[in-house]
């Protein structure tokens, strides 16, 4: 069955970049990965671990919910790299899948590089947006610790997912097909015939 | 000008009541508008308040309890009978209390905030599943309780065991008595149905809901004269009128409770029965100079002369 | 300005940009309009953070992981085999199967895609076997996983509770009527198919045969049992039951089944965790585009000249369906649930509607919409998973759409459809 779900596609990434960078991609996109299991699998430990300690001990883990909170933000911003790599993200396309190669070539292009650009705007202000809690000095009630530190993933998220979108403009410019990321084919048509 | 203020509770509750009477003199005694959010229209408590801090908002209602993650300090309130129980002498509490209204806009000062004013919304009653008089009747209660240290360290003290909970669970926890019981301000209490799941309510009389209006310091200090008065006379306004709305408001939700359901019990602490629950509070004043050091210190001294003041 | 914020989001959405991009470059030029530069964009950075606060969001990803690891496991095939030995031998009754099997999943799952990978992996190819053409099997997969949307949990449900302050408790027990009336319109129809279709039925199982798969199917069956009872029996609050879930799966699984090695629930955890962040990205994104349109005042705007004020309880009713029906058409279902929900806030307490009626009939409309072309995520995962082009996918769904449209309109019209098991439990 498992030949069947929708995320085999991501158990080998092979980055499109040149020599020692590439295998820098290749590290970061293991860590990444790693880092998503480990996040998700942490809370649903800890989750069970409160319900446990609650019903059999009397007394819960008074930090629980925050940790979630940190696995959550950790996850979110850990996979949108991820995804990006792997050409993921949700999109609609409709109106994209009509058009012709070339037309679809284009609009990859201009997709792939502007998202990178919001993606650099973003990450610029969620940096601005730590450094202004970091002077507020606002903590997590439970575990004492500074909001700031758990909110750093946010900006290395969007600088990754954006260093992938770029990649995938550039390769899209100098290669002959269609690419939804650096490495992913575009169309479920091509991968079809794969099958 | 336009000026925008946010608060964290709903339609018709205190907080709402204050920003629309605020409002109301504002907008009668100047040509200034001002904008009313309420509770998730721009986001929970600490968003609004980062908001006020970062001036996209004048002004801002937060309760000092949310602001503990900020202003240390400001978490004195979770402290038990540090307050007067009667209305009457917690409403003078407010008035002349040095702490309230020296200390504290020092605090919030510090933060960019210009404190307006300090204002009780009701007190703090509890809820069980069973009528309880004494610490040993808490034994083995799960009660629920906000994210918050201090808060804990009270019901630990009560004998209780506390248990954090999202306000989004308590409702069905208490339901399946996954926890025995929660405190909240009587009115909330009614509006939320607490009563139909926890029917047994207690006045311990350890505690006032306390809640603070604020500006944006910079705006605040950027303004003429005559604006600066204008938002404190507003705020003195609102205050009476808050003052007024509240007396017998905690009455009125009980009479609905009663009347909505004949499983309620009411019990209310007797001198004796508070002086069990009093002697459990300095482990807490232990626990609040632990997490704020000397000025929690000072502060928790000068709230127990201003209390002494104002119980002659 | 909400003009030109919506016609932002269609272009690019329509464009094939990441569905994250319409909502960011959209909440950028709002920010812009509103604060005369972006002088305020750390708001926006504040506002997606606190779109990741809510506690109960974890059992999105838990319920993820959970569904996973029963369908590369054994407990998914176990339950659909024990379900196909009781009506296999009827004619529809495989068909009728997938839509019971959506309902059954639907008391662990909690979303539409998880079911549609749980319920469809393993059915679509008996249907193709069995004579059913590929588009009424792919639209009833599609489609039939609404239900598990309304049957106890729902991620929509958590959601909307969250949003509205409504007890999440009695939204549960509220969606239990519609997701068994929707069964049961389903069930008809597929009867009507099979018939007019004549497509043949599989050889009837005998007591034995259904003894055994009953016996194999007893460990997956405690999955109900073991969420029932565990919220209502005040062990854990609903959104634990999600994690408490994949620790059930995962023993059955791992201990008792010995189906999946340990390497895989690496491979499970990492699938689940890039699922979870693609939809949390949009919940983000989602929460700080909300946070502009609100400080501006548009939902206020819209409503006052829609003249929502004043249309009535039904009108209300009415026009929530058709916004949320329509959004969720473009939108992914929990942020269309974050965004619209506190815009209808208002007219829905004027109007003294029971918030538990709208939130039920706001999750089926998300349900629906998460299945109606042009766009809606079920039909992107199983054009993901099947691997079937979107045309094929969406063909067989008018009827559907049809059936599921109607029994909104029942709700509207007959509330107890909903209210009368609430109310049995809670009033
Ligand atoms: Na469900
Ligand atoms: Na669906």
């Amino acid at each position: 069955m498992s030949e069947n779900t929708s995320d085999d596609d991501t158990g080998v990434f092979e980055s499109g970049l040149p020599g020692i960078l590439g295998l820098i991609d290749v590290l970061i996109s293991k860590i990444e990965a790693v880092m998503l299991a480990a996040g998700v699998l942490l809370m649903a430990l800890n989750t069970c671990i409160n319900v446990i300690a609650r019903f059999v001990f009397g007394e819960g883990l008074f930090f629980s919910g925050e940790i979630n909170r940190i696995m959550i933000i950790f996850v979110t911003f850990a996979g949108i790299g991820y995804a990006a790599r792997h050409g993921r993200h949700i999109r609609m396309s409709a109106v994209y899948d009509a058009l012709p190669k070339m037309g679809r070539k284009v609009l990859m292009i201009v997709i792939a590089f502007s998202t990178a650009a919001v993606m650099f705007f973003l990450c610029y202000y969620a940096y601005g947006y730590i450094e202004t809690l970091y002077g507020r000095g606002r903590i997590l009630p439970a575990l004492g610790i500074p909001i700031w530190t758990i909110y750093v993933w946010a900006p290395v998220g969007f600088a990754i997912t954006g260093i992938q979108y770029f990649l995938t403009g550039i390769k899209n410019l100098i290669s002959g097909d269609v690419y939804l990321s650096t490495g992913v084919v575009d169309g479920y048509a091509d991968t079809e015939s794969e099958i | 000008a336009n000026w925008r203020y946010a608060h964290e509770e709903y339609e018709g509750d205190v907080q709402d009541v204050y920003a629309y009477k605020f409002k109301e003199f504002i907008e009668e005694n100047s040509d200034h508008t001002l904008q009313v959010f309420r509770f998730g229209e721009l986001g929970e408590s600490d968003d609004i308040m980062e908001q006020a801090q970062s001036g996209i908002l004048n002004f801002v209602n937060q309760s000092p309890g949310f602001t503990g993650s900020l202003i240390p300090e400001a978490q004195i309130f979770f402290i038990p009978y540090l307050m007067p129980t009667d209305m009457d002498t917690v409403i003078k509490f407010f008035r002349e209390s040095e702490a309230i209204n020296e200390d504290f806009p020092k605090l919030y000062a510090e933060k960019g905030l210009e404190l307006l004013k300090m204002y009780p919304e009701g007190e703090m009653v509890v809820t069980v599943d069973e009528p309880v008089t004494s610490p040993a009747e808490f034994d083995n209660k799960k009660i629920r309780v906000m994210t918050n240290p201090l808060l804990s360290e009270t019901y630990n003290a009560f004998g209780a065991t506390p248990t954090p909970l999202p306000w989004g669970d308590v409702y069905g926890a208490l339901q399946t008595n996954m926890i025995q019981g929660q405190e909240n301000p009587i009115f909330w209490i009614e509006s939320a149905g607490l009563y139909e799941v926890s029917p047994n309510l207690v006045f311990t009389g350890h505690g006032w809901f306390t809640t603070a209006s604020m500006a944006n310091k910079k705006f605040y200090d950027g303004l003429s004269d005559e604006d600066k008065k204008l938002i404190q006379n507003a705020a003195d306004y609102a205050f009476e009128e808050i003052i007024t709305h509240i007396d017998g408001l905690a009455d009125e939700a009980l009479a609905k409770i009663q009347k909505a359901s004949d499983k309620v019990t009411v019990t209310r602490l007797n001198e004796e029965q508070i002086e069990l629950f009093r002697a459990r509070a300095p482990q807490v004043e232990k626990k609040f100079i632990e997490m704020t050091g000397k000025s929690g210190e000072a502060l928790l001294d000068q709230f127990r002369k201003d209390l002494a003041a104002v119980t002659e | 300005m909400g003009m030109t914020l919506m016609l932002i989001m269609i272009g690019l959405l329509l464009l094939g940009f990441p569905m994250m991009i319409p909502l960011i470059v959209a909440s950028i030029v709002g920010f812009v309009m509103m604060f005369n530069g972006l002088g305020q964009m750390e708001t926006f950075i504040q506002q997606m953070m606190g779109g990741l606060r809510p506690a109960s969001l974890i059992a999105v990803p838990m319920f993820i992981l959970a569904a996973d690891i029963m369908t590369r496991g054994q407990s998914a095939d176990r339950l659909i085999n024990m379900v196909m030995s009781f009506i296999g031998h009827v004619k529809g009754g495989l068909a009728i199967s997938t839509a019971a099997s959506c309902t059954l999943f639907g008391a662990v799952s909690g979303s539409t895609q998880a079911t549609v990978v749980a319920v469809g992996s393993p059915l679509r190819p008996k249907m193709l076997k069995a004579g059913y053409s590929d588009s009424f099997t792919l639209a009833l997969i599609i489609n039939a996983s609404d239900i598990a949307f309304l049957i106890p949990p729902s991620i929509g449900m958590i959601i909307y509770g969250i949003i509205s302050q409504t007890s999440i408790a009695e939204l549960f027990i509220a969606g239990i009527g519609p997701g068994l009336m929707i069964l049961v319109m389903f069930s008809l129809y597929s009867l009507f198919y099979a018939y007019k279709y004549n497509v043949p039925t599989e050889a009837k199982a005998t007591w034995s045969e259904r003894g055994r798969s009953v016996r194999l199917a007893i460990w997956p069956l405690f999955f109900p049992v073991i969420i029932v009872g565990g919220i209502y029996g005040g062990i854990f609050s609903p959104t634990e039951a999600a994690a408490v879930c994949v620790l059930y799966a995962f023993l059955l699984e791992f201990v008792v089944f010995r189906s999946l090695k340990m390497p895989d629930i690496y491979r499970i955890a990492k699938s689940t965790g890039l699922i979870t962040a693609v939809v949390f990205i949009l919940v983000a994104v989602g929460n700080g585009f909300s946070w502009i349109i609100s400080f501006a005042q548009i939902p206020q705007a819209v409503l006052e000249s829609v003249g929502i004020a004043d249309a009535g309880p039904v009108g209300v009713l009415v026009t929530i369906c058709v916004a949320f029906f329509i959004a969720c058409m473009f939108v992914d279902p929990i942020v269309v649930i974050l965004v619209l929900t506190p815009i209808f806030a208002p007219a829905i307490q004027a109007t003294g509607l029971d918030p538990v009626l709208v939130g039920v009939l706001i999750t089926l409309q998300v349900a629906i919409g998460s299945a109606t072309p042009p766009f809606g995520c079920d039909i992107f995962t199983a054009i993901a998973i099947f691997k079937r082009p979107y045309w094929e996918v969406i063909r067989g769904t008018p009827p559907f759409i049809f059936m599921l449209v109607a029994s909104a309109g029942l709700i509207i019209a007959f509330p107890q459809i909903a209210l009368f098991l609430r109310d049995l439990a809670f009033r």
